[in-house]
């Protein structure tokens, strides 16, 4: 029979080693509870929804929409870009809704769940991971608009287009590791999860998806040290190019992505009874 | 908020939290509690609101630690606490059967094996694969306990929630519990104000106050020390808030039998005089004396009120004695515990919650049967060889 026994500072009390192989039998035993907390959140979102599943579509269909209003009237340029514009922007877009949805769905599901949390001792990982299954959701179905789009503009994709499923695997790390520490703060401070949106859209625009990577400028100079350009604009060129044309970046900030996600799952668990109290 | 903060901080940091110090706004929940519970041991917790109950239950269940002092736990908890956690409204009962049971730790074969039983406990017919959301609160609650009770853990935590459903769904809940104890022997550790779960569910009682454990000991002692803390702090705080007379008024009872003798300890049927000493130091208009008698149960047997009979008793001022004769005395045999109160003009309008109590006992006589003397008169008559033969017989 498993004995477990509380105390103060529990989890650092036993070391570091412990706190790995704790999280490690934790997930590996609550996979079919992330399953059915992530059914759960699915199925609630789209049965009462008469659009249902093609909310997923309507969010990058207009940014899209307002981005080409903008460049054909001059007020905008969106750089060279030498694929047609909806395509390359709804690619950019779908990449990056994995990280934006995924992240605010995971900061804000500790404080959703309320009452669970506070009364019920169960995988509070779970439920992150699970919300972060969200934003798979929708990119798949992004991904299906895409491959009309490819049919429709008569574009043929890379073969390369099949690692997909391993080039997104960074920016979902990273977006899992910031969602993590970013629940518990929200826990505790709840004006993080609504600065998490807000940034999004700052993010966003800051970040070349919707345009080309500019060339001079302050904006430039953001964009090389943003790990988040590397990894969305990995995947575009994967699927338009066949080959990421700025691969050091992109190891860079994979790697960065792992390790935040690694640091913030540790913390995640030291923590996480911490708002159990509060929130 | 900032405290959250900095205990967050310092556990991301390895550093211990200090978390046996108070800071400043701060208190202790639950201070130097310490128990325990062997396997198929039962324990209530008594207490005021506030006093810690829930608070404990959430430590032991795992859901915050403890800040001083250590709790272990063997075996798997379950908690009858939020029933329906995880319940998704638009989700059908179905659905929500397995988002339940996976919370709760069940897996996904033990959920499918104890699917038909939960559906069945839960006796929600149709209604199963209807969204949550059209579920009356008590279909919610039966489905939701229906879960709670199948997880089978090793203990049971249980906080109240056997008031909430209708009568035939508390006693299912009951009889399911009696189930699970006697089938595998679990640990309950049970929160409830009810008297009669209480005795029924624990062995032994820890009574909580304000965080600390006052008393710890078997339930019937437990539940009396705390109905008499009870009291005593309601009498407290209704002295404190302004009750007119600052000595008790009723001085004294006595009980007198037939011969005008005093006695504590009558016999069944007799006749009784009570006599009632009062002493008002304001003038009381149109007062109601009423006398209840209490079983060791704490059921009302019978009671005398003036009011009761339309009787009015002229107004009373200073000292003075009220009688109350009972012929006969028809209470049955027991040891009676019994309040004297005052009223003024109405039953709503106590006026001295001071109650004096004193006990008086209805003797069991030899030639009783059961502890009610009934007063009989036989008769018999039979038919032999034609004849009518009449014989009676009376006994008084």
């Amino acid at each position: 029979m498993k004995i477990t026994s509380y105390e103060p500072d529990n989890s650092t009390k036993k070391g570091y080693r412990s706190v790995f192989t704790e999280i490690a039998s934790e997930l590996k035993e609550n996979q079919w509870l992330i399953y059915q907390l992530f059914k759960r959140d699915f199925f609630a979102t789209y049965k009462q929804s008469f659009i249902g599943i093609f909310w997923a579509l309507i969010i990058p269909l207009t940014s899209l929409a307002t981005f080409v209003i903008l460049s054909r009237s001059g007020l905008f340029s969106v750089g060279k870009i030498s694929v047609p514009y909806p395509i390359y922007a709804i690619l950019g877009l779908s990449f990056w809704q994995l990280f934006s949805t995924g992240l605010v769905a995971s900061s804000n599901s500790l404080v959703k769940a309320g009452s669970m949390i506070t009364q019920i001792n169960f995988s509070k990982k779970s439920l992150i991971f699970a919300s972060a299954g969200q934003s798979i959701v929708s990119f798949s179905i992004q991904f299906v608009f895409l491959m009309a789009l490819f049919l429709y503009y008569q574009f043929t994709p890379n073969i390369t287009i099949l690692l997909i499923p391993v080039i997104i695997l960074p920016i979902l790390l990273l977006s899992l590791g910031m969602g993590l520490i970013l629940s518990i703060v929200n826990g505790v401070i709840r004006d993080v999860g609504n600065v998490v949106s807000l940034l999004m859209t700052f993010l966003m625009f800051l970040t070349p998806v919707l345009y080309a990577r500019p060339e001079t400028g302050i904006l430039a100079k953001i964009t090389n040290i943003n790990p988040l350009h590397y990894l969305v604009s990995g995947g575009r060129d994967l699927v338009l190019r066949g080959t990421i044309s700025e691969p050091q970046g992109f190891l860079i900030s994979s790697l960065f992505s792992v390790v935040i996600f690694v640091l913030c799952l540790i913390l995640f668990h030291l923590t996480e009874t911490k708002i159990c109290e509060r929130v | 908020m900032a405290y959250g903060i900095m205990d967050i901080g310092r556990n991301a940091f390895g550093l211990s939290s200090h978390s046996e110090r108070l800071r400043p706004r701060e208190f202790w929940a639950v201070n130097d509690v310490s128990f325990e519970v062997k396997r198929g041991g039962t324990l209530g917790l008594i207490g005021a609101n506030g006093s810690g109950k829930t608070t404990l239950l959430k430590l032991i269940n795992g859901i915050f630690w403890p800040d001083k002092g250590r709790i272990t736990v063997k075996g798997r908890v379950g908690a009858l606490i939020a029933v329906g956690a995880g319940f998704h409204p638009l989700l059908t009962g179905r659905e929500n059967v397995y988002v339940n049971g996976a919370i709760l730790g069940m897996s996904k074969r033990e959920i499918q094996k104890k699917f038909d039983a939960i559906v069945e406990f839960a006796d929600i017919g149709d209604f199963l694969d209807v969204p949550v959301k059209y579920y009356s609160s008590g279909m919610f609650v039966r489905l939701g306990f229906s879960v709670a009770a199948h997880s089978e853990p090793d203990i049971l935590l249980v906080d109240e929630v056997l008031a909430v459903g209708d009568m035939n769904f508390g006693i299912k809940c009951l009889r399911k519990m009696h189930e699970l104890k006697k089938r595998t022997d679990v640990s309950i550790i049970i929160v409830s104000h009810a008297e009669y779960v209480l005795r029924a569910w624990s062995q032994k009682c820890v009574v909580l106050d304000q965080g600390r454990v006052v008393y710890h000991s078997d339930s019937d002692d437990a539940i009396a020390f705390y109905t008499d803390e009870m009291s005593k702090r309601r009498l407290k705080e209704e002295k404190r808030n302004g009750s007119i007379f600052q000595s008790p008024m009723v001085k004294g009872v006595k009980f007198r039998n037939i011969s005008g003798d005093l006695m504590d300890g009558i016999n069944p049927g007799e006749r009784i005089t009570i006599e009632i000493e009062y002493q008002a130091e304001k003038k009381i208009k149109d007062p109601i004396f009423g006398i209840d008698f209490y079983d060791p149960d704490g059921q009302l047997i019978g009671g005398l009120y003036n009011s009761y009979e339309s009787i009015r008793l002229p107004d009373i001022e200073g000292k003075g004695v009220i009688r109350v004769i009972v012929d006969p005395f028809i209470l049955p045999s027991n040891s009676y515990r019994c309040e004297v109160k005052v009223f003024e003009e109405e039953i709503s309008n106590m006026i001295e919650r001071n109650v004096l109590e004193t006990r008086l006992l209805v003797k069991k006589l030899n030639n009783m049967r059961g502890s009610t003397k009934l007063n009989q008169k036989w008769e018999c008559s039979s038919n032999r060889d034609g004849v009518d033969i009449e014989t009676t017989r009376n006994v008084i």
